[in-house]
């Protein structure tokens, strides 16, 4: 249930994405990882996640490494939707079931009851590209949270959608959100979203882990 | 261009593919093993059929050109004619074919899913790339481009039967008789398109699956991938023309 | 199914109206095109196709002698073997086997690239500040394309000849001097001529092809995807058309007996 990261360096391209992080966030947390692009968001998330090799040794889940089979604790939604655009909205939702070999009336159970908790019911048999955006984050969200994880991690949720629409994301996240920890990561504090920790990046590196606060200035003025 | 880093690569994602996918529920696997398998096939098809059907006439062309410089008599090419579509130019011929349209389809997907973090999606959904997009891949082009290259044979041989009689006015059924085709003759193409078969979709993979950026690394994985599968059909070819020869068939 | 064939062939039928309209752009285009761009774009495109070309060329001179002799043996005819496999590769398999690597790498790469400008919007941008993407981006790609096409079959018949000629040596133990007998006997400057014009017009078919596929793209990276995945098949599909058109054509003109 406790997740860490203990110095956690993950190069790419030559350059340290990741440099010496070290977090700690015990069951509950729900935090905003925060820092403009390049500063190493998207590459924490997924590092958290188990989907980047080098990091492994570095994370520590329940004591353990976040590799095959313990992922299945871990639920996300990416920056890009990751729909998988050739299947159905239902189908994707789907998938995280069959694939762990769940039977196809149980799994087409779940992934309604999935769908109808982010206001999706409609939707099922529509492919990923007749969606809106907002309809898009809640079906990815609605495939992270299939599962019943205990870890959500979002990369930057409300991107690109509308105040309405981003302010519907929002509220589906703070519901989904109860019991589990959570960390969004935004390029600015989402004014929709009010978490009680803010983890602001700046060149891979933490630069302020704690209660609310604006983002701190490094010297050379650019933070990635 | 390293063939030998190619190959490699291909062998190992092959060996990864066949570990990953005991662990694949089979329904899932299934699913995508027909999605595939309509993709590479029905939509292959075509082509294939039309691009022989032509490749078989201009055959006779070259055919008529040559026997008049060896024998004056057409006809007399026509069983030993027959022998060369079903060895050689057939499943050659047939699996460039399909390498230009599956290979290039193939690598498009992959590559894309790839950057647009799909693949990304797949591990945390339980899922790992190498079993649930590579290995119905490589299945389906095992089981179709056989059954293609088989098709777009018969109709280079059909083409050039028909061409023999209409436009040359000579005996088309010599071009179908099989008095010179023996079992190697068979073997040998039967390798050659499984062969190729397995190689296509494994090679895309190879070049797609680390995709990173955006649609200029999409372009890249792309053109890539078919380069190597076209290159990978002609080398197979080779290799296996000349390890039937060495073993004396 | 008729219905779907149907369909097809006004689908190629439009393709081919596009194709032509296109292709007539470029040419209103050529009189003022910069020379010195194009001749880079050439070499560079020879440059880059070059390693994959000679391959290929290595690949199917040995080919030829591997399924030729089979058949030259059968009839006793070894001192034909140079002409026949050479006759074969100038006139069939090396403007084939050429027209298909142009169509996997620089056509590919061609599509490639106008598909992530059109995607991106780059081409509309560009006719908003008044500037024709055909003449600045789309015809210098498209003659390079086709010079670059023109020079690689000339290499690749010499490297295919020339490997045919050490696969003979080594598997048939012809001696080279059999080899380049018979092929300088019978084969003539109409054969080259009909390898290279054949080359040149499935060069000209990948540019025209690719250039369209690409320019049409529309959406993200998928798009871009799908757009070098089209060009490549489309490519295929007409090169093999095109082969057959082209050898009836060319057959009375230049294969006429010696």
């Amino acid at each position: 249930m406790h997740l860490a990261a203990k110095d956690l360096t993950v190069r790419l391209q030559g350059r340290p994405a990741l440099d010496g992080v070290s977090l700690d966030l015990p069951p509950g947390t729900q935090a905003l990882v925060l820092g403009p692009s390049g500063a190493g968001k998207t590459v924490l998330l997924k590092a958290l996640a188990g989907l980047v090799m080098e990091a492994r040794p570095a994370v520590r889940w329940d004591g353990g490494p976040v590799e095959e089979g313990r992922q299945a604790a871990f639920g996300m939604v990416f920056q890009s939707d990751a729909l998988f655009d050739s299947a159905t909205v239902r189908e994707n939702v789907e998938y995280p079931l069959l694939r762990r070999g769940a039977a196809p009336g149980e799994a087409a159970a779940r992934a309604g009851e999935a769908l109808a908790e982010v206001g999706l019911q409609g939707a099922e048999g529509k492919l990923p590209e007749a969606l809106s955006g907002g309809m898009r984050k809640r079906a990815g969200l609605a495939r992270a949270l299939v599962a019943r994880p205990e870890v959500l991690l979002l990369d930057d949720p409300l991107a690109g959608l509308d105040p309405l629409t981003a302010h519907g994301v929002a509220e589906l996240v703070m519901r989904a959100a109860e019991g589990r920890t959570l960390l969004v990561a935004a390029p600015e504090p989402p004014p929709h979203l009010r978490l009680s920790r803010w983890i602001w990046l700046g060149r891979g590196r933490v630069l302020h882990d704690g209660a609310p606060a604006p983002a701190p200035v490094v010297e050379g003025g650019d933070l990635a | 261009m390293n063939p030998v880093r190619e190959l490699g690569g291909a062998a190992l994602l092959g060996a990864r593919a066949a570990v990953a996918v005991r662990r694949v529920p089979g329904r899932v696997f299934l699913r995508e093993l027909w999605t595939q398998l309509d993709q590479i096939a029905v939509r292959s098809a075509g082509l294939v059929i039309t691009g022989m059907a032509f490749f078989g006439a201009v055959l006779i062309s070259i055919a008529n050109a040559q026997a008049r410089r060896f024998t004056g008599n057409l006809v007399v090419l026509g069983p030993a004619y027959f022998e060369l579509l079903v060895r050689e130019f057939g499943p050659v011929t047939s699996s460039l074919l399909v390498a230009a349209r599956y290979g290039a389809s193939s690598a498009a997907e992959i590559s894309s899913m790839s950057v647009t973090e799909q693949l990304d999606a797949i591990r945390m959904c339980a899922g790992d790339p190498a079993s649930d997009v590579v290995a119905p891949r490589v299945l389906a082009g095992a089981i179709a481009v056989p059954a293609l290259c088989l098709l777009g044979t018969t109709a280079a041989a059909l083409s050039a039967a028909l061409t023999a009689l209409l436009a040359f006015h000579v005996d088309g059924w010599a071009f179908l008789d099989p008095r010179f085709i023996d079992a190697p003759d068979l073997l040998s193409s039967g390798a050659k398109v499984l062969l190729s078969g397995l190689y296509i979709p494994l090679v895309a993979a190879v070049r797609a699956l680390p995709a990173r950026g955006g649609s200029a690394a999409v372009g890249r994985a792309t053109t890539q991938a078919v380069v190597a599968a076209c290159l990978g059909c002609l080398v197979i070819d080779v290799l296996v023309g000349l390890a039937f020869r060495v073993l004396g068939l | 199914m008729i219905g779907a064939l149907g369909r097809r062939a006004l689908l190629g039928l439009r393709w081919m109206g596009a194709g032509a309209v296109l292709s007539g752009r470029v040419i209103a285009r050529l009189p003022r095109m910069r020379g010195r761009e194009v001749v880079r774009s050439a070499a560079r495109l020879g440059a880059d196709s070059a390693p994959l070309v000679l391959l290929a060329a290595v690949v199917t001179g040995m080919l030829m002698v591997l399924q030729t002799q089979l058949y030259v043996e059968r009839y006793g005819a070894r001192a034909f073997l140079g002409w026949a496999a050479s006759f074969a590769v100038l006139w069939e398999f090396g403007p084939l086997l050429l027209g298909m690597m142009l169509a996997a790498r620089a056509g590919a790469q061609n599509a490639a690239e106008l598909a992530a400008l059109s995607a991106s919007g780059h081409l509309e941008g560009l006719e908003g500040v008044a500037l024709d993407p055909i003449a600045l981006l789309v015809a210098p790609r498209m003659t390079a394309l086709l010079a670059a096409s023109a020079v690689l079959s000339a290499l690749f018949f010499l490297v295919a000849i020339g490997f045919e000629m050490a696969a003979a040596v080594v598997s048939l133990r012809l001696p080279p001097q059999v080899f380049l007998g018979s092929l300088r006997e019978s084969l003539g400057l109409r054969d080259l001529l009909a390898g290279v014009i054949k080359s040149t017009a499935f060069g000209s078919a990948v540019a025209v092809i690719s250039s369209l596929s690409g320019l049409r793209a529309r959406g993200g990276a998928r798009a871009v995807g799908e757009a070098t995945a089209r060009s490549v098949q489309r490519a295929a599909a007409a090169i093999f058309g095109l082969d057959f058109l082209l050898t009836q054509v060319l057959t009375p003109l230049l294969g006429g007996p010696r």
